[in-house]
């Protein structure tokens, strides 16, 4: 099938899927036994009355619960996200600010992620059992289980508090002040308005965080493409390529390395997802302003736009994600039919 | 080829042996060993041009920076900074207030009649004078915008400004309190003409018609002796100094207020330097703080009151509402135990107003830990095997306490004595909803004052907010119609002495026939730099950036 045909089939399917994404966020944030009153109006508010239907009419809550939702839908095929109970902006600002930080990290923490993981895989698989590959699987095996939490604090307590290598938490040094938003990528926006020192800075806050989050991709990664490697090294076309005599590592990357990145695609487009739906624990111990503080303050305030919202977005990472590594792979592959 | 070392025969190249691994992973702890008893890093210096930015990390959470619909704590101090009120503390001292844009008040129609008289050199940020009629404005937009500061001014039932520097306050009822209350951020004076512009409000309509809360989350119009820069919702507030105030402008230039929500985090920008001030430090980082020389620790008590309560209704409580039982756990609780949880700077508890407000119990009154006296009573109940369930917010850390760790401990001391406690953990905004609905067995929780002011801790009454949500009317009983009546009066007592008398009687006679058992005033373990020179934390506002300045 040609490509285009079906990246527009899979793109046709998108709306439905987030009109199903709205509808599942929906019931299962409202079958939550709180109430947002008693997440945001405070005790002596709460108790009286007025105040309260005051609260439940200016954000709709008043209203039958399916015309709650039958309204956000209406509202979200106009473009409008609704307003944040927490935040009493609009969503799509919030998420327009606060979805770039986490694009920014997860990128850097993916490009980490590919820059080490694969060519670790590739070292590993070919130099089976020898100390490079003891090296690959004890590092890939510590970095999949380390509790990201911890690696956290302790990456700042060395590399920051100890060793000064690395700067504040934060995206940002706070005596200096965010570029003019252009993009919302805090180090594009500092070079489109040429204020260098500010993109220096900000790099700079991008690289702990950024390591410490592909740390448990590298290890995946790594694993993955070590074990890719070592099936496809077996394989007759490698035997032949090198009994022609071929140099050793034009056999190995371009022979076998291509062949065995193929699985690998797949578990970096789920990995980049994943990165991007919501690094919580990343950016609470680096203050990172990303989208998984913002799912995460926002589920705990019962804050429905705000949840349906993140709900929309991640689902959308997902399916493009999904959609990248399709099309990864047909490029990788030209023997993969689509469809 | 040479060889050294060993044979190549005896090493296969390139494998990794047991004394390899013993090697690198001796080297890797005597690395760890050194830096971490490597001399503690002192005094780390600020930039070179941070002397006048003052870089604060507090617990983030902002709802609103619109006085009138703020109420959050850090909401407050911001408010605090970028608006002025009638009346303000000195500091931390809750007790006394003082003159602030109003200079002076007088009380007449039986304590219903207040007349405020104001500054006259007050203008705002804007440049437009401050009047009468801004204040006027401002308390009548609280009061219709019907939103979470709108029960302060509950009880006024009407505002005049006869002049441009005179203000008028009718209360229905009489009220002292109004007094202190009248500090609150929320109650801080907006400039009208530009809030107008930006489509504020203050008529009857206004919580349907104003709109100019989006602006004023990032704007201020106020006096105050700071002016809201920006900000960026769930990452930073700056404030820059009003070089206009009428105090004179402040030390620092700019104040910047960053999300650091983990609490280590917090702790290590503090001791690197690149924070000034941190209040979401929690109490293992805090202890470990206070060995750097170049942090102070401070551990300021809030007025708040930590109390154990238990639904009068024993369809849902049990055993627990029995008299006898509510006397034993009491009596039961070991309360030094308890106060290692609270932390550094709680104090005991003899009655439900905390330590730091006039009208607290002498905490020496406190009952003592008497496990002998609590099993006579558990024997005296009639009860044969005491139990009930206590629900607790299973997520929720306030002021460095860890409600789990609390809830677990009051359930070890119960059992000692035989009274079986289950615990029921749930989320926190699950469990204050049922609180909230009167659906809570029992339960331990802090109530922080609104307004400093001991009146407000009559809450605990019956049939008042605490009351009602534990099913205790004031028409329970005779006692506590009596116990209701007397609240009444402690709210309109006028004499500062005859008030504290009768809430002491109130708090005494509360011990003798309410659900409660007082535990504990906490107290806030928070940091900031050595070199800074008058950093408060006041109980209401927290840090108050004017008076603060660098050595």
């Amino acid at each position: 099938m040609n490509l285009a045909v079906y990246i527009g089939r899979r793109l046709l399917l998108l709306p439905g899927m987030l009109v199903g994404i709205t509808l599942l966020t929906f019931v299962i944030s409202h079958a939550v036994p709180a109430d947002p009153v008693a997440a945001n109006l405070g005790d002596q508010a709460a108790a009286n009355p007025e105040t309260v239907a005051a609260f439940r009419h200016r954000w709709g809550l008043d209203r039958p619960v399916p015309q709650q939702y039958l309204i956000y839908v209406w509202r979200l095929v106009h473009g409008d996200m609704g307003m944040s109970i927490s935040t009493h902006q609009p969503v799509a600002t919030d998420l327009g600010q606060d979805l770039p930080a986490t694009v920014e990290l997860a990128f850097a923490a993916m490009l980490i992620s590919v820059a080490v993981g694969i060519p670790l895989g590739i070292v590993a698989g070919v130099r089976r059992d020898t100390a490079v590959d003891q090296i690959a699987r004890s590092s890939s095996l510590i970095g999949v289980s380390m509790p990201v939490f911890w690696l956290g604090l302790v990456a700042l307590l060395v590399f920051y508090a100890w060793l000064g290598w690395a700067p504040s938490a934060g995206q940002l040094s706070p005596r200096l002040s965010r570029p003019p938003v252009v993009t919302g990528f805090v180090v594009v926006d500092a070079l489109l308005a040429g204020e260098s020192d500010v993109a220096r800075d900000a790099l700079s806050h991008l690289v702990l965080p950024a390591l410490v989050l592909s740390s448990y991709s590298i290890g995946v990664i790594t694993r993955m493409m070590r074990g890719s490697m070592l099936d496809v090294l077996g394989e007759d076309y490698v035997r032949t390529a090198r009994a022609k005599g071929l140099p050793g590592l034009r056999v190995t990357l371009r022979h076998a390395a291509r062949n065995a990145l193929l699985p690998v695609i797949t578990i970096v487009g789920l990995s980049f997802g994943g990165l991007l739906s919501g690094a919580v624990i990343t950016e609470t111990v680096f203050a990172w302003p990303g989208l998984g503080s913002y799912a995460f303050r926002s589920a705990t305030s019962l804050d429905f736009p705000a949840i349906m919202g993140v709900g929309i977005v991640v689902a959308s990472v997902y399916v493009f994600a999904n959609l990248l590594v399709d099309i990864a792979y047909a490029v990788a592959d030209p023997r993969i039919r689509m469809g | 080829m040479t060889h050294t070392g060993r044979s190549c025969a005896t090493r296969p190249e390139g494998r990794l042996t047991r004394r390899d691994l013993i090697t690198a992973a001796a080297a890797g702890a005597a690395m760890a060993a050194a830096g971490r008893w490597a001399p503690p890093r002192t005094a780390y210096a600020a930039a070179a041009t941070a002397r006048d930015t003052l870089i604060v990390a507090p617990s983030y959470v902002i709802r609103s920076l619109d006085p009138g619909h703020t109420l959050e704590p850090l909401g407050e101090m911001i408010c605090h900074a970028a608006y002025d009120s009638l009346v303000t503390l000195n500091g931390e001292d809750l007790s006394n207030p003082r003159p602030h844009l109003a200079t002076a008040w007088t009380v007449a129609g039986g304590g219903r009649l207040y007349t405020f008289a104001l500054r006259r050199d007050v203008r705002f940020a804007s440049g437009n004078p401050l009047t009468s009629a801004d204040v006027k404005w401002s308390f009548e937009r609280v009061m219709n915008l019907k939103s979470n500061p709108a029960f302060f001014l509950d009880n006024v039932d009407a505002l005049t400004a006869p002049d441009p520097y005179t203000v008028v306050l009718r209360l229905r009822d009489p009220q002292p309190s109004i007094i202190p209350i009248l500090s609150n951020a929320a109650l801080g004076i907006v400039d009208s003409k530009a809030a107008a512009a930006q489509g504020a409000d203050a008529g009857p309509e206004a919580k349907d018609r104003d709109h100019a809360e989006g602006y004023l989350n990032t704007h201020s119009l106020g006096s105050g002796a700071f002016i809201l820069e920006s900000h960026t919702p769930n990452q930073e507030v700056v404030l820059v100094r009003n070089p206009g105030h009428w105090r004179g402008a402040p030390s620092i230039a700019r104040v910047v207020i960053r999300n650091i929500p983990e609490a280590s985090t917090q702790a290590l920008g503090l001791e690197r330097g690149d924070l000034d001030i941190a209040t979401g430090l929690g109490l293992p980082n805090a202890q470990t703080l206070g060995r750097v020389p170049s942090v102070t620790i401070r551990n300021s008590q809030i007025a708040a009151s930590f109390v154990m309560m238990v639904n009068t209704d024993s369809e849902l409580s049990g055993s627990l509402a029995n008299p006898k039982i509510l006397q034993a756990i009491r009596y039961t609780l070991d309360y030094d135990g308890i106060l290692k949880i609270a932390g550094p700077g709680a104090t005991r508890m003899s009655g439900v107003i905390p330590n730091d407000l006039p009208g607290a119990l002498d905490p020496r009154e406190a009952v003592k830990t008497d496990r002998d006296r609590a099993r006579a009573l558990v024997r005296e109940s009639g009860v044969a095997s005491p139990r009930g369930r206590m629900n607790y917010a299973s997520d929720q850390t306030s002021f460095g306490i860890q409600y789990p760790v609390l809830a677990q401990k009051i359930q070890a001391d119960l059992a000692a004595v035989g009274i079986t406690v289950d615990l029921n953990g749930l989320p926190g905004a699950v469990a204050l909803g049922d609180y909230r609905a009167g659906r809570s067995p029992a339960l331990f929780g802090g109530y922080v004052a609104d307004y400093p002011d001991a009146t407000d801790f009559l809450v605990y009454l019956p049939g008042r907010l605490v009351g009602k949500r534990l099913r205790w009317p004031a028409t329970a009983s005779p006692a506590a119609g009596e116990l209701a009546r007397w609240g009444d009066q402690a709210e309109q007592e006028a004499d500062a002495r005859a008030r504290v008398a009768l809430l002491r009687k109130i708090q005494r006679r509360l011990l003798e026939i309410g659900p409660y058992v007082p535990l504990f005033t906490p107290a806030l373990p928070w940091g900031y730099r050595a070199d800074l020179r008058g950093v408060t934390f006041n109980s209401v506002w927290g840090i108050d950036g004017f008076t603060v300045r660098r050595a």
